[in-house]
């Protein structure tokens, strides 16, 4: 979509998310507080169709997409009920494929004041984990780089927790004997999240900054794969949230903080999906998923900080798992604040290993990628950057639509944003 | 007050072993100048090194109200995810009002005995609170956990806190003849509910007074926070 042809229904919807923090404060009082964001980008396109074009590129924008786009739009919204509870809510607007407007968090947080060093908390609703030190800011979106890493990009297509979770935290300067170390221990238990994985074994890593909306629907690229008896149940497109075998799934992790200079957040992950079971109405299966996360935050100065994460799973579907996949990805990120400049670059790697002996359906892929920002900060308000990237994918299924299975792609992005 | 009796106990197992140290030294000039009625207090740690950011105030019951000073509206701010300023001085009785100068919510408590509240403070809209009782009110924030602040409130309309050079200007607009209590406080004390006090027989207006403190101060470690930090 240009912004010459944007359409009613986009314009619609963008006067919705602006109009909103007008009309709440009246309603609700002095308990609400909004955030938001309208981003403009131009970045130059692949030369496939994007993936969920049914494209072989793993970028947003794919062929014939290089123009300037409205990027994303998001309003983030807290509405404080009492002194502990608070409702949350982040709404998106992406123009790739079809103008998608839906939440990508909605849920109810209960963080009471504590007198003690320990604090108990709550999430209830629809929501992230917070495994990733690289997307902070409003909306889940990264301060660094415009295209997140290959990792997070993941967990922004395929990973949200519907459910609870509850953490301890335990702050370091109230203990008895006061230490400057900090803890939170989070678990949480979910139901939904039992596709996740099946893009990552269809398509390979990703590079960019669309996250899903609740109950979308992302459509795959057919390969020779899905033409075969045993995958005639599966839809060509993957419902990541949807519940399909009705068991819980569930998640521990770990914070630890050091004079809020060092950081490290360990998660382990496991939807406890359950293979063998499909829903034939969505031809959608239930994945067992489950994988680790390690990211770490050090601020070697108040201006230059690093950012590295790992990841490291399994994915599987089929009675006798005929799908069944190990995943890995990690990356280092470097970035500078220099008055109202930030440089960032990021490198990284990624691959999908195909275990099982279904050679009719390759899922094996690889890549990497080197990506180069410059962040603008002209205001608070208006803010502008450009990226590059280098990226390069290997991904096996490729060769079922007689395309090269390797992807070297060098790709420009110019982006311009107002927050609020 | 939990809290505070939890930064007491922390501070004394860092002062075990070092020996209670040093004299009160007070040293009294008498200064030409009587430009500017005010007393100049140089306070000093214990290796004589000036001490900023400590608040000396003066109490005494032959010592008048300034009533300009009593009603005058204070505010503590935030600013930049910070308490601003870091340490309020208001005497006893006085409105502060809390200004949130930052475009995100701030929910900003305290659990002191002196005035324990909270707040959740919205930009562009303060509220505001009478502290009615003397004593520390430490602030903290619910969101930011890092943000740190003091009110100290003082039966008195007679205060100053410390610049970098060590020394408070506590204005008095006459010289005193009754013995009057010299009061200091620093955030790195001990106990944070026990100032340091001397009493001093005259204070003359323009007078100079060198305050060396008894105890090693707390220093606090240096803290990284920065916007993003509030993602935990």
């Amino acid at each position: 979509m240009s912004l010459t042809t944007m359409n009613r229904y986009q314009f619609l919807s963008l006067c919705l998310l602006s109009s909103l923090p007008l009309v709440t404060p009246s309603v609700c009082g002095q308990s609400t507080q909004h955030k938001g964001q309208i981003q403009v980008s131009w970045q130059s396109a692949s030369e496939y169709a994007s993936w969920y074009e049914r494209g072989a590129s793993v970028n947003r924008f794919g062929q014939g997409d290089n123009r300037l786009n409205l990027s994303r739009a998001v309003l983030e919204s807290r509405f404080d009920v009492s002194s502990s509870w608070s409702a949350h809510s982040v709404v998106q607007y992406v123009p790739d494929p079809d103008n998608k407007v839906g939440f990508t968090e909605l849920y109810a947080q209960y963080k009471p004041l504590s007198k003690g060093a320990y604090q108990p908390q709550l999430r209830v609703g629809g929501f992230y984990p917070k495994m990733s030190l690289e997307n902070p800011d409003v909306g889940w979106s990264s301060p660094y780089n415009y295209n997140f890493s290959a990792l997070n990009t993941w967990l922004g297509e395929e990973l949200r927790i519907f459910g609870i979770e509850a953490s301890l935290k335990r702050s370091g300067k109230r203990l008895k004997q006061p230490s400057a170390h900090n803890w939170q221990w989070f678990a949480g238990i979910y139901k939904g999240n039992d596709p996740t994985g099946a893009v990552l074994s269809w398509r390979g890593f990703s590079s960019h900054d669309r996250q899903s909306v609740f109950n979308e629907s992302l459509k795959l690229r057919p390969t020779a794969g899905f033409m075969s008896p045993q995958l005639s149940g599966q839809a060509w497109q993957i419902e990541p949230f949807t519940e399909i075998d009705g068991r819980f799934g569930y998640y521990v992790g770990a914070h630890w903080s050091y004079q809020n200079r060092h950081s490290l957040r360990a998660y382990w992950y496991d939807n406890n999906g359950d293979p063998a079971i499909v829903n034939y109405d969505t031809g959608q299966y239930a994945w067992d998923t489950k994988f680790w996360s390690l990211a770490y935050k050090y601020k070697i100065t108040r201006q230059t900080h690093l950012i590295a994460q790992a990841m490291s799973g399994n994915t599987a579907m089929g009675k006798a798992r005929g799908v069944d996949n190990d995943f890995d990805s990690q990356f280092v990120l470097l970035t500078h604040r220099w008055k109202k400049f930030r440089l960032s670059g990021r490198i990284e790697q990624f691959q999908v290993k195909d275990l099982d002996h279904w050679t009719f359906d390759p899922n094996a892929s690889d890549g990497g990628a080197i990506t180069a920002t410059l962040k603008w900060r002209i205001t608070d308000k208006w803010r502008a950057g450009a990226e590059f990237q280098y990226l390069e994918t290997k991904v096996a299924n490729r060769a079922d639509n007689n395309l090269p299975t390797r992807q070297i792609e060098q790709l420009w992005r110019l982006s311009g944003e107002y927050r609020f | 007050m939990q809290r505070q009796q939890q930064v007491k106990k922390r501070i004394k197992q860092g002062r075990r072993g070092r020996g209670l140290s040093t004299a009160v030294l007070i040293g009294l000039f008498t200064t030409l100048s009587m430009a500017a009625k005010a007393v100049t207090v140089n306070v000093t740690d214990e290796r004589g090194e000036p001490v900023s950011g400590a608040v000396v105030w003066f109490e005494g019951s032959h010592l008048s109200k300034d009533t300009q000073i009593s009603q005058q509206l204070y505010k503590m701010g935030q600013r930049d995810r910070a308490f601003t300023p870091h340490i309020l001085v208001v005497p006893k009785g006085a409105q502060v009002s809390f200004p949130n100068y930052d475009s995100i919510l701030h929910h900003v408590y305290s659990f002191s005995a002196a005035q324990p509240f909270e707040f959740k403070l919205y930009r562009d809209s303060p509220q505001s609170l009478t502290f009615a009782n003397t004593g520390v009110v430490e602030l903290g924030c619910n969101i930011h956990d890092w943000m740190l602040g003091y009110i100290l409130v003082v039966d008195s309309t007679h205060f100053a806190i410390t610049d970098n050079k060590g020394i408070a200007q506590v204005n008095l607009a006459k010289s005193l003849s009754q013995s009057t209590t010299v009061n200091i406080w620093h955030e790195g004390f001990a106990n944070l509910d026990q100032p340091e006090t001397i009493k001093v027989a005259k204070l003359g207006t323009n007078q100079t007074l060198t305050y060396q403190l008894n105890q090693s101060l707390f220093k606090a470690k240096e803290d990284f926070s920065d916007e993003f930090d509030d993602y935990e």
